[in-house]
């Protein structure tokens, strides 16, 4: 009877110790900080303007993620989010260049994401920039400096990791806009004028949700938060170093919950998205007057307002025993194929502009496409000898609690985000794009619908990878995401 | 001291103020609320299948904002605005309340009063010969026409003989509430509340407008006496209840008489939504798990996201009221072309129509669920007959136009896809520009890309008018609007 009884109560405690989100007894540990990345003026910019002065500095946000069951590693993740355009390469070089800083971190589980900010820094190393951008501060002078101040916040958040726990939750702002007008006669135009007896419609959807993951120490105060939107950061005036919105929001943040507050700050699938009025200009800057904002300082507000009115309502639900799951896939998609058209096409660009060159009339900005209209034309031969036919990319999936986390290297279009959610298993999915970039530009990812109607976005020199390619990616990602929630 | 000729002086100022006084344009503003909801059981429309109200959760009302604008202590214009919760206003019904605003304001052109329809699902039916009804315990359509007509008139001759000097101000701000309601699969179809969580999801058809216009007016004492609410979203969330509910409006009601005042008149307008719907269409889990941690029901937290967004609004423009406004109306009476029936349409639904009679032949009881199927189809036999004589058939239409301020406020009879309303909205030169559905008959107005996709609301039962009545719907409006703005 007694042995019966104990038995019993030792079955009981066994069960009540597996109840929860499935890592029993798991502990999270949750690491923050932030780095300021801007250089000091003049910069180059991200599209090849200088800059002369700084309106808002650029940051980097980390957040470092830890599941561990007693002294056993469950498993880590390092995200951070950048003010940064594109990162085409950064993510390898910054790799190697912490990977010995690190030590017990697989620095494979680390991915860096860009806000997608045209007014921030250049990383991107092309052939000509030393000659045309004078003694501005360029991607050969700036790297070294952004990998150590990304350096020192990645080790900070790391081996500042303590026991901590986590609230995720969902709330909307207005803030993305879909940017391709279309014709009576079936084009597309991005920015096109919708005030047009020829417009018919937008051409895609948008999506107003802003996906909110609250970070706390072991005493429940708010640590850090990560913040989702499917909008690039591009609304701030041009030509003057700026973290656009995410600044607005960062400042407003800090106000209200503390100057300690990391904020991360990261773009969903908005390839065809921008932060710009297609249409209703008039009545949004009477609206954006009359409270006196700016337009960055007007989306900072409806997107920091998004943010608590979701972590108000998701204190009440903070979770410390969490599975944290985090898986790196390589997934080798379709490339786009290059047509004989599009790399005659392409050729002809080529042509004219090295005809300009000879007669010294082509700037910086022109040599920029130069570069891709050849790339193009490389393409095609490679393709037609079978090379170049496959695109490599680094798919990053992580499991918290509920919530799905999932990465693209591209500037994604919108569609494709709402296929991935509507399809993930998880309660709640987060999905990031222009994260964990390969090492040359991966471009914009566009739908059949844009292909067709052309323009801006949907042309084969700023899609490495095509409609085809985009639905293997959507595949193999609800996939991975799935397989973590059938586990 | 004086000079000589000071009283004459004195004189002419006082008379110059006057003058000028006197010369001014004065707005008035009269406001009235209503119930109709009526206390027998009634057949309620929105469905296709017959359902006998059972009860009544909220009551469904119908709200008046009457506007005058005087010149010289002359009517300069004039416009009587009536939001109401029913699905749509048949054109007869709209005439019988006309002839009782006649009745009750002989000197009042009822031309000048236009109805609207909130489209909640909920609300009684308006178009007589749709059901077949029980003999006894029902009222009859007839009856409730009768009833709904005498008290709008009666809510009407309250707003225009209580109208007094006031002052208007127009907001926009947003709220996430409608979705685009038609998948798109990979095949090109498209379907009304098609499932998205399959591999052969490729997206949402159309756009989706989270604009929230509001339209406020202020007593002469600058007390809250009305306010607007213009929302492209169909009231429709409960719309399989079998009780009379107002939907949506009923909560958005309730929350603003709470914090404006019970006396306040609140007005709902829908813009174009032919393709929208309250219901999610995606990330549904996340949705709803928000909702429970509010402790709201889906219509309260549709109606939380409205209420902010009219709160937001206020607090922008409650300094920047207007009572010398222009004030024009403008109602015309066009005539669209139909969406011709094919010869392989109309055979469908010949099919359909006889198939419904041997139903009902060998089962009665299948009336409720198939009689009104059957006149449905009907009127597509019916049109393609008349198309015998008549190849170019037309269909006349009302329109109103309204100007106030720098606001213009426009309606249609239809349910118009979201993508007429963005025409609009992007071509017009007002600062804000309001559209209001379902102020008539509807049915749904589709776009090319719809009509492509099919399904219920784009095939030819579902419309009397397409796309080409459509683009003409729009141009016709946006002439209209702008030439008040030239004047």
């Amino acid at each position: 009877m007694h042995s019966r009884r104990r038995t019993l109560i030792l079955v009981v405690v066994g069960a009540l110790t597996l109840v929860g989100d499935g890592a029993s007894g798991a502990e999270l540990l949750v690491g923050a900080a932030t780095a300021d990345i801007t250089p000091e003026p003049p910069v180059v910019l991200a599209g090849m303007r200088i800059a002369t002065t700084v309106e808002s500095r650029c940051m980097a946000s980390v957040l470092a993620l830890e599941s561990r069951d007693g002294d056993r590693v469950v498993d880590q993740a390092i995200v951070v989010s950048c003010d940064l355009c594109i990162l085409p390469g950064i993510q390898q070089g910054f790799r190697q260049h912490v990977a010995d800083r690190l030590p017990g971190f697989d620095v494979g589980k680390l991915f860096l994401a860009a806000t997608h900010t045209h007014t921030s820094m250049m990383v991107y190393k092309n052939e000509y920039d030393e000659k045309d951008y004078g003694d501005a501060v360029q991607p050969k002078d700036y790297l070294p400096l952004l990998y150590e101040r990304l350096a020192e916040a990645v080790v900070k958040a790391w081996e500042s990791r303590s026991v901590g726990a986590v609230a995720w939750g969902l709330g909307h702002a207005v803030v993305g806009c879909n940017r391709r007008a279309v014709y009576e006669d079936g084009h597309a135009q991005m920015y096109g004028n919708p005030n047009d007896p020829e417009f018919r419609h937008i051409e895609g959807y948008e999506d107003h949700a802003v996906d909110v993951l609250c970070f706390y120490d072991h005493k429940k105060r708010l640590k850090a938060t990560a913040i989702t939107l499917a909008c690039p950061a591009q609304s701030a005036p041009r030509g003057q170093v700026s973290a656009d919105f995410w600044h607005d929001v960062r400042e407003l943040l800090r106000k209200r919950h503390g100057e300690d507050l990391c904020v991360l700050g990261f773009c969903a699938p908005a390839g065809d998205q921008t932060p710009n009025l297609t249409f209703g200009k008039a009545g949004e800057a009477r609206m954006q007057q009359l409270r006196g904002l700016t337009r960055t300082q007007e989306l900072g507000r409806r997107i920091a307002d998004a943010v608590d009115d979701v972590a108000g309502v998701i204190a009440g639900d903070v979770r410390a025993d969490v599975p944290l799951v985090h898986l790196v896939r390589q997934v080798d998609l379709p490339a786009r194929i290059v047509t004989e058209a599009e790399c005659a096409d392409a050729q002809k660009v080529c042509d004219a502009m090295d005809a300009e060159k000879a007669k010294g009339e082509a700037g910086a900005r022109r040599w920029y496409w130069r570069v891709y209209y050849g790339m193009v034309v490389d393409r095609y031969h490679a393709q037609q000898k079978g090379d170049r036919r496959v695109y490599p990319v680094e798919v990053h999936v992580l499991r918290l609690g509920d919530v799905a986390v999932a990465t693209n290297p591209f500037e994604l279009y919108l569609d494709y985000g709402v296929q991935i959610q509507a399809r993930s298993a998880a309660g709640q999915t987060i999905l990031i794009q222009l994260a964990s970039a390969p090492s040359s530009y991966a471009g914009y990812v566009p739908t059949p619908r844009a292909v067709e109607a052309a323009g801006y976005s949907a042309e084969v020199v700023v899609n490495m990878v095509g409609p085809e390619g985009a639905q293997v990616l959507v595949d193999r990602t609800v996939e991975a995401i799935n397989e973590v929630w059938e586990k | 001291m004086f000079p000589r000729n000071w009283k004459s002086t004195c004189l002419a100022i006082s008379l110059l103020a006057l003058v000028a006084q006197a010369s001014g344009a004065e707005l008035l503003v009269g406001t009235a609320s209503t119930d109709i909801t009526p206390g027998e059981p009634v057949p309620l429309c929105g469905q296709f299948h017959l359902r006998i109200s059972q009860g009544t959760e909220t009551p469904v009302t119908a709200n008046v904002l009457a506007l005058e604008s005087r010149e010289s202590g002359q009517s300069a214009d004039l416009a009587i605005m009536v939001s109401c919760d029913v699905v749509y206003i048949p054109a007869d019904v709209l005439e019988l309340v006309r002839q009782e605003v006649k009745k009750r304001v002989p000197d009042l052109d009822p031309k000048k009063v236009f109805l609207s329809g909130t489209h909640t699902h909920t609300a009684p039916e308006l178009l007589a010969g749709k059901w077949v009804l029980p003999k006894e315990g029902v009222m009859t359509v007839e009856r409730y026409q009768t009833f709904f007509a005498e008290r709008v008139a009666d809510a009407v001759a309250t707003a225009w003989k209580g109208r007094a000097p006031a002052s208007v101000s127009w907001g926009l701000s947003h709220a996430v509430v409608a979705y685009n309601r038609r998948a798109v699969y990979a095949d090109g179809s498209a379907r009304m509340y098609g499932p998205t969580n399959v591999p052969e999801f490729r997206g949402l058809e159309g756009y989706e407008d989270h604009d929230v216009g509001t339209l406020f007016a202020w007593n002469a004492a600058g007390k809250l006496i009305a306010v607007a609410v213009n929302v492209s979203c169909p009231s429709q969330e409960v719309e399989s209840r079998t009780a009379i509910n107002a939907d949506f409006w009923h909560p958005v009601r309730e929350a603003l008489h709470e914090k404006y005042g019970e006396g306040v008149c609140v007005l709902g307008w829908t813009g174009s939504a032919g393709d929208q719907s309250p219901h999610l269409m995606y990330r549904k889990a996340a949705e709803e798990r928000m909702r429970t941690l509010r402790g709201l029901t889906r219509l309260d937290e549709i109606a939380r996201r409205v209420v902010r967004a009219v709160e937001e609004a206020y607090e922008v423009v409650k300094d920047d009221r207007h009572a010398d406004v222009p004030l024009v109306h403008k109602v015309e009476t066009i005539r669209l072309p139909m969406r011709l029936v094919t010869e392989a349409e109309y055979a469908e639904a010949k099919g359909e129509v006889e198939q419904a009679a041997a139903q009902i032949e060998k089962d009665p009881k299948a009336t409720d669920r198939v009689y009104r199927r059957m006149k449905w189809y009907e009127v597509t036999v019916d049109r393609f007959e008349a198309q015998k004589t008549d190849p170019k058939p037309t269909l006349e239409t009302e329109l109103h136009v309204l100007r106030i301020g720098d606001a213009v406020v426009c309606t249609n009879q239809f349910e118009l896809f979201t993508d007429f309303g963005i025409r609009i909205k992007a071509r017009s030169k007002a600062v804000e520009t309001f559209v209001i559905q379902l102020a008539g008959p509807g049915t749904y107005l589709p776009t090319d890309r719809a009509v492509r996709g099919g399904h219920y609301s784009a095939i030819v039962h579902s419309n009397l008018v397409g796309p080409e009545g459509g683009q003409m719907l729009v141009d016709r409006t946006v002439e209209v609007i702008d030439a008040m703005w030239e004047k």
